[in-house]
């Protein structure tokens, strides 16, 4: 089993979804986070008062998957999440030494 | 006292049941039964308290008390009301004759109670062990204050009582405080009644505990509260509702859980609803009928509450003025406000006294005045407060009622509707005198000119919360009639309409669509219009996220937010888009659609949805029009169409080249007209949201006035030979500009580059002396630099050319600064220095 980690734009969120449940991908967690990548930070200014954006907002996906449907997910979120321009984002997939549901106690695969 | 039942050898539930027990259960079930559940309310709870003071007389007799022994009830049971699964707190006083044997008789005397499963609590005590117990605890005071003798020796009890309220009325004031700071401690530990989605009934602000405390400061200072001044009789009555409404909602919630619990949770609502006659109904659900009149009484309590010890601590005062009329009596609040105070109960009886018309016919002054109450922030809301627990509040807005008390189901929002918009106004109020930290935010506030229209904006955003449909839309028409009520204000009004039916638009925009889009930018730019909105909307998400919940305001959507509004500003100072660009852009498209009335209107809209709004403002309608039929169809990858007629001058003409969008397609065109013997006057690049480049310039025959259709063709082989890599383009055209004299006069190349002029785009003016190619070197360079070019100006002016290209890297940033040497090194090379 594989966990695979997403960050993308947040308004890619939605038809990242979307395309995952169609894929019929069961369950997933989302989470704001922030960040810097090659994207760097930037500078924002209203009105004369400048802001500094170290950290740009994203947003992580992660989703447990068995081994053969990781190629496919990574791909599937490649052409949802992607606009072609900086700040895209990044995927990696990890092993997961082990899945339990709570509820039922079921391990591995069949808690996916 | 369950660790003693379990360690008795033979615990009683084999022994038979005595007579008074098996009798009480038997009665009580009866009793539960006797009403649907959802009508338990004190007539019940006083029925149930009472077969349990005979069950227990018979009990205390037959284990034959000593002497110096009284049985006592406490707290809830003292008072005489027993809810479904409530505790009975029970106290044995005793005179101290006996304090060995105390243990074994109460055991004797509670065992069977505790077998037939009842909560039976039992303190056992000496008249000094109860006055110490009250001095270290405050519920244990209480508790006793509560108390009501059942049997045994009356006197002892009796003087216990006496000797106890003595203590306490000792320092009055400081046993006032006790009460305040618990009930404090408890608020801080519970939460609120009159807000929680999962209110615990008993401990929580404005729940029954609150509901007892006038009760208590009343049995220590041995008077009524109404005759000290410190209770309203119209309080005392919404206080005694509220007791019995908290109580049927509590009993109810013992019958459904089958225990004590005070802790009203989510998926038990619907049964209580129902059992309690709440039925759903269009725009209000029963669950929320429920809560709403949860909400409603329990606000009343802890109103009553912390207004009954603040007047008995502070004193109560004088009446205020109160002029019999509408204004007057909004008049009156902003005196209160203004000092910081809060109306003595003098002052809402005359309030109250006054004649107030449902609903208020607004004047003039009634205006003023409502203003000046929006504008005194948390003060003034707390003076809505008052007007709403008088029931005034809806006489001035009638809509209030709709929201009023109205539970938010969803995981952002902290409170109902109408507190969510009295502190949104407090909020946006504070911003308004005090942004705080949020440079922004204290930029926004320096730039609203309008403050009662941000602030009306804000108290009424959510008014549209009904229940029905979507609540921006509702909110429009229920925001609209309560402002042509209050009168003519014009700008005010449109100011607060207009933030009503766009206060979602910023936080929405930001988190869920792209801010890298310069054409999402312009929308947003065109539909606020100008940058005191933007401003307004920015203070009112603001206050808005503060008064919903800790999820809403985090850093992360902050950082969005500010994104859109610095982008939006920029827009707006620049007046790339206004008002006028929303409704310049309507018209246009309608005038394509209009123009393009025999296509299918499908494919019309999809058409439409591929161009970049900067085309559908840019190209006349006419133009777009025509150019649908090499557009719309599909475009193979190698494919060149162009459309080209007379422009409104003579001798130059319009162009418009389709083809596969790729790096560098700008300069394979300019390169291909210059071959084909065309100069271009100006560029413009747009792409289509699928990747076709859409590419519009005005040209003109370099040599001669008329351009046939045999150039065009002309044009279209070479572009296409050029794309295909067929052709050398760059050495045909080197060799093109030698077969002619270069330009007679020396000018200076220039070049500046302008990183502020637009969020999206560096701005690169390129000045040099006109010659053959010179637009095709330029943009030959960006593309070898990897930039894209969006938009190019071609200025000629005699002999010297001036082109301005909007442009960013492949990733679609602004160059940095080390991408604006090395562009500026390559052109320099390029064009000859």
């Amino acid at each position: 089993m594989k966990l695979v980690v997403a960050i993308v734009k947040p308004h890619k969120l939605d038809e990242v979804k979307e395309t995952l449940r169609e894929l019929g991908v069961a369950g997933l967690t989302t989470t704001d986070v922030e960040g810097f990548g090659r994207q760097r930070g930037h500078t924002e200014v209203y009105r004369g008062a400048e802001y500094q954006v170290d950290f740009v907002p994203k947003v992580k996906v992660e989703i447990l998957a068995d081994d053969d449907q990781v190629s496919e997910l990574v791909e599937a979120i490649m052409g949802a999440a992607r606009t072609g321009k900086i700040g895209d984002g990044k995927i990696w997939v990890v092993p997961a030494e082990q899945v339990v549901r709570i509820r039922t106690g079921e391990m591995g695969p069949d808690a996916l | 006292m369950s660790g003693s039942a379990g360690s008795s050898p033979e615990p009683g539930s084999s022994l038979p049941r005595p007579a008074p027990v098996a009798r009480l259960l038997e009665e009580r079930s009866a009793l539960d039964r006797a009403y649907s559940p959802g009508h338990h309310g004190r007539w019940s709870a006083a029925r149930r308290a009472e077969l349990t003071d005979a069950c227990l007389l018979e009990l205390f007799a037959l284990v034959e008390p000593p002497a110096g022994v009284a049985l006592v009830a406490l707290g809830g049971y003292g008072r005489g009301e027993l809810a479904p699964r409530s505790d009975i707190d029970l106290l044995l006083l005793h005179d101290g004759s006996w304090p060995d044997e105390m243990a074994v008789f109460a055991e004797r005397l509670l065992y069977p109670l505790w077998d037939a499963g009842l909560t039976v609590g039992h303190g056992v005590r000496t008249p000094d062990e109860c006055l110490t117990l009250a001095d270290e605890r405050l519920d244990g005071a209480t508790a006793m204050l509560d108390g009501r003798w059942l049997g045994g020796d009356e006197d002892l009890w009796a003087g216990t009582r006496a000797a106890l309220v003595r203590a306490l009325d000792a320092t009055p004031r400081v046993f006032a405080e006790r009460l305040r700071a618990d009930a404090e401690a408890r608020a801080e530990r519970f939460g609120h009644v009159s807000h929680l989605l999962e209110p615990d009934l008993k401990e929580g602000a404005g729940g029954l505990r609150d509901v007892h405390l006038p009760g208590w400061l009343a049995a220590v200072i041995g008077s009524t509260l109404e005759e000290r001044g410190i209770l309203r009789a119209t309080e005392r009555e919404a206080v005694d509702e509220a007791h019995e409404l908290l109580l049927r909602v509590r009993s109810a919630l013992h019958v459904e859980a089958g225990r004590a619990t005070d802790r009203l949770l989510l998926e038990q609502q619907p049964e209580i609803a129902r059992w309690m006659g709440f039925t759903d109904e269009p725009g209000l659900a029963a669950v929320d009928a429920l809560m709403r009149q949860v909400f409603l009484h329990a606000r009343q309590v802890e109103h009553v509450r912390a207004a009954a010890l603040d007047r008995y601590l502070r004193g109560a005062s004088e009446a205020g003025v109160v002029e019999s009329s509408p204004e007057g009596v909004l008049r009156a609040l902003v005196g209160v406000a203004a000092e910081h105070g809060i109306p003595t109960p003098a002052t809402l009886d005359r309030i109250e006294d006054v004649e107030i018309a449902d609903p208020v016919a607004w004047t003039d002054g009634v205006r003023d005045a409502f203003l000046e109450l929006l504008r005194l922030g948390e003060g003034g809301v707390a003076m809505l407060e008052v007007l709403d627990r008088l029931d005034l509040l809806e006489r001035f807005v009638p809509e209030w009622s709709l929201v009023r008390c109205r539970p938010q189901r969803d995981p952002y929002h902290r409170y109902p509707v109408d507190v969510h918009l009295l502190r949104t106004l407090s909020n946006v109020a504070r911003l308004l005198d005090d942004p705080g930290e949020d440079r922004m935010a204290a930029e926004a506030a320096a730039a609203i000119v309008d403050r009662d229209g941000l602030l009306l904006g804000a108290l009424l955003h959510d008014i549209g919360k009904t229940g029905l449909r979507d609540h921006v839309t509702v909110g429009r028409e229920v925001a609209g009639r309560a402002l042509d009520r209050m009168g003519p204000w014009n700008a005010t009004a449109d100011l607060a309409r207009f933030l009503v039916a766009q206060h979602l638009l910023l936080p929405d925009v930001a988190t869920r669509r792209d801010l890298g889009d310069d054409d999402l930018v312009l929308d947003v730019a065109a539909r606020i219009g100008d940058p005191g909105r933007l401003a307004a909307l920015y203070l009112l998400a603001l206050g808005d996220a503060e008064a919903t919940g800790p999820a809403a305001w985090t850093p992360w959507r902050a950082t969005l937010v500010r994104e859109l509004v610095s982008k939006v500003q920029h827009v707006l100072e620049r007046g790339e888009a206004g008002p006028e660009t929303a409704v310049r852009l309507a018209e246009r498209t309608n005038a394509v659609r209009a123009l393009l009335s025999r296509v299918p209107e499908e494919e019309v809209e999809r058409f439409l949805e591929r161009l970049p709004r900067s085309y559908l403002l840019a190209v006349p309608p006419e133009r777009i029009a025509r150019q649908h039929a090499i557009v719309a169809p599909g475009l193979g990858e190698l494919e060149v169409r162009t459309l080209a007629g007379p422009d409104g001058r003579p001798g130059t003409y319009a162009l418009t080249v389709v083809a596969s969008d790729r790096p560098g397609l700008l300069s394979l065109i300019a390169g291909a007209l210059s071959l084909t013997g065309l100069s271009i006057l100006s560029a413009q690049v747009f792409t289509t949201e699928d990747g076709v480049a859409v590419d519009e310039f005005e040209v003109e025959g370099a040599f001669e006035a008329d351009v046939g259709e045999e150039r065009w063709r002309e044009f279209r082989t070479t572009l296409r030979k050029a794309i295909e890599g067929r052709v050398a383009l760059e050495h045909r055209v080197e060799e093109k500009r030698r077969r002619y004299p270069p330009p007679r006069h020396e000018v200076p190349l220039r070049i500046d580059v302008h990183t502020d002029a637009s969020d999206f785009f560096t701005v690169v003016e390129v000045g040099a002396a006109d010659r053959i190619g010179l637009l095709f070197d330029v943009t030959r360079t960006f593309a070898e630099l990897g930039l894209d070019v969006h938009l190019a100006k071609v200025a000629t002016y005699g002999a010297r050319v001036v082109d301005a290209f909007y442009v960013r890297d492949v990733l679609g940033r602004k160059l940095d600064p080390e991408q604006v040497g090395e562009l500026e090194l390559a052109l320099r090379a390029r064009l000859g220095e």
